[in-house]
């Protein structure tokens, strides 16, 4: 332990005077603390009122972290000002400002009326579903009162919501206390109201994008966080026909009255039906053109035919290791002819005079696989695969290693056999 | 002294506004929602450019990087939505997710690359 207890303090509070308007400041005071574990935030804005600057306004009630008036921004992290000693705030200088999000009345004094809507919005009040004369017992040990477990020690000081952003970005977000509130009755089998409650829930509980500010700051250690997953969960198994239920337990449903048959009605029908029987014939009609049409294709032997890459002569003399030459053929693909003008790579082994001819489309999802003189290397540009001179995989994706054309020797010509 | 109506509230303050020791009291849950936003904008700048610009290594581990980044949050979004891990553990699952996404990382890269 330093046998520092205490020293001087610098303190920035924020200002704002309805009279005057504006953006609002902040003013800087000085204090001499005794004992520094000893100060509560509140206690030095008692003293700043007292000793340097009556006009401060701030707000309190218990000053034992009961009531929740004293939430504000205590160096970037929302507290209570009661509960937050000076020792703990490991700044030279301490910074205190409103809470976010709601408007500032004046100083470290906030409006919560946007709290309290949203609180009242998410249904906090309990509803018995059974009429009885005495207390039902939710039993300490029960599954029910340990998935609450804290989260009813709420004390409303509006903290959860100023830290969470996502309170400020959708207007219509319960916020993280209205959500805790909503979550200590949902899981309480004694609720009367519990669809409704869930319907209100639901509502605006998606809004939540874990980011724990809420659980960061609150002063009762609640984590509303740990409630809003819990309200997702109970979502996803009884959010199915919860419109269904909520409609339909005030009064049993009429049955719907029979249909009259109205020329009008029978009409209608007629048209309908024939609309409907019109597309399943003109669905089965383009499936099964699609299904023959894909499918004749893998039956079909493709015709394939000798392609001419020109004198190999001339492609033995050309730099480098591998000659890149475009073949031009016509591709019979269904009804359409399809003219090709695609690179074929030709490896050239001039000592042995033997040559390979590669086709450039990659193994992995074809792209055009390149030579790359330097590396030494195929090199497919899409992902990364790279092959050797041999055409075997080096790195990358492909899964299998370049394909090789047939090759013959015609008059002169190098001809490869299309693919 | 001169009532105070509700036209004279200063409008809100917001995250961060006139709170110099906000970014200082930022903790590991907020950052980590916003690095994944961040991360998914980073992917779609370097998925451009690893399209045009071909066979950088630099570039391409940068994708690789921000991929892993944003996964590694994505899975820990995941396990705490569906309640597989307690909200209470959700730094370190945090940290040990980072880890795993790291190993996997140079897994990916020095290994199958
Ligand atoms: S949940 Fe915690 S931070 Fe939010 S209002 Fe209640 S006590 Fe305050
Ligand atoms: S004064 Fe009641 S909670 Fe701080």
């Amino acid at each position: 332990m330093t046998d520092v207890k205490g020293g001087q303090k610098t303190f920035k509070v924020f200002r704002y005077d309805p009279a005057k308007g504006g953006q609002g400041h902040f003013d800087t005071f000085v204090l001499d603390i005794e004992d520094y574990y000893a100060t509560t935030i509140l206690d030095v804005l008692f003293r700043i009122q007292r000793e340097q600057d009556q006009s401060l306004a701030f707000r309190y009630a218990c000053r034992v972290a009961m009531c929740g008036s004293c939430g504000m921004v205590i160096n970037g992290k929302e507290g209570l000002a009661c509960k937050n000693v000076v020792g703990d705030l490991r700044t030279d200088v301490i910074t205190l400002r409103p809470l976010n999000h709601f408007p500032v009345v004046k100083d470290l004094t906030v409006d919560m009326e946007p709290f309290f809507k949203k609180y009242e919005d998410s249904m906090p009040y309990f509803e018995p579903a059974q009429e009885l004369q005495e207390p039902a017992v939710v039993r300490p040990d029960t599954w029910e009162r340990k998935a609450i477990d804290m989260a009813t020690d709420c004390i409303a000081c509006g903290c959860c919501v100023s830290s969470c952003t996502m309170a400020f970005w959708h207007k219509d977000y319960l916020g993280p206390a209205g959500l805790n509130r909503s979550m200590t009755l949902l899981a309480d089998s004694r609720d009367g109201l519990h669809d409704e409650r869930l319907a209100a829930a639901m509502e605006s509980c998606y809004n939540c994008r874990l980011e724990f500010n809420c659980t960061e700051v609150c002063p009762k250690n609640i984590s509303p966080t740990r409630a809003i997953k819990y309200i997702h969960r109970m979502a996803v198994r009884q959010g199915p026909g919860l419109a269904d239920r909520l409609t339909s337990t005030p009064e049993p449903k009429a049955l719907p009255a029979p249909e009259p048959l109205t020329p009008a009605m029978s009409r209608r029908r007629f048209l309908s039906r024939s609309a409907i029987g019109l597309g399943a014939v003109a669905g089965v009609a383009i499936g099964g053109m699609v299904t023959v049409s894909a499918i004749s294709a893998a039956f079909k032997e493709p015709e394939r035919k000798w392609v001419s890459l020109g004198p190999l002569e001339k492609i033995m003399d050309s730099p480098g290791e591998v000659a890149t030459i475009y073949a031009n053929y016509q591709l019979a693909d269904g009804f359409y002819k399809r003219d090709e003008h695609k690179p074929v790579l030709v490896s050239l082994n001039r000592e042995k005079n033997r040559i390979i001819a590669f086709n450039s489309r990659c193994t992995h999802l074809g792209c055009t696989v390149h030579w790359d003189e330097k590396k030494k290397l195929f090199m497919c540009a899409c992902h990364g695969g790279t092959f050797f001179p041999d055409g075997v995989v080096k790195s990358g994706p492909p899964p299998r290693p370049l394909e090789r054309y047939k090759t013959q020797v015609k008059n002169g010509n190098l001809l490869v056999l299309e693919a | 002294m001169a009532s105070v109506n509700k036209f004279d509230y200063r409008q809100p303050l917001h995250r961060g506004v006139l709170d110099p020791n906000r970014v200082r009291a930022t903790q590991a849950g907020m950052w980590a929602w916003l690095w994944q936003r961040i991360s998914a904008l980073a992917i779609l700048v370097f998925l451009v450019l690893h399209l045009t610009l071909t066979y950088r290594p630099l570039l391409q581990f940068c994708l690789l990087f921000t991929v892993s980044f944003h996964a590694v949050l994505g899975l820990r979004v995941i396990l705490i939505d569906f309640g597989l891990v307690h909200v209470r553990y959700q730094k370190a699952l945090l940290a040990g997710l980072s880890v795993l996404g790291l190993v996997m990382l140079a897994i990916v890269w020095f290994g199958i690359y």
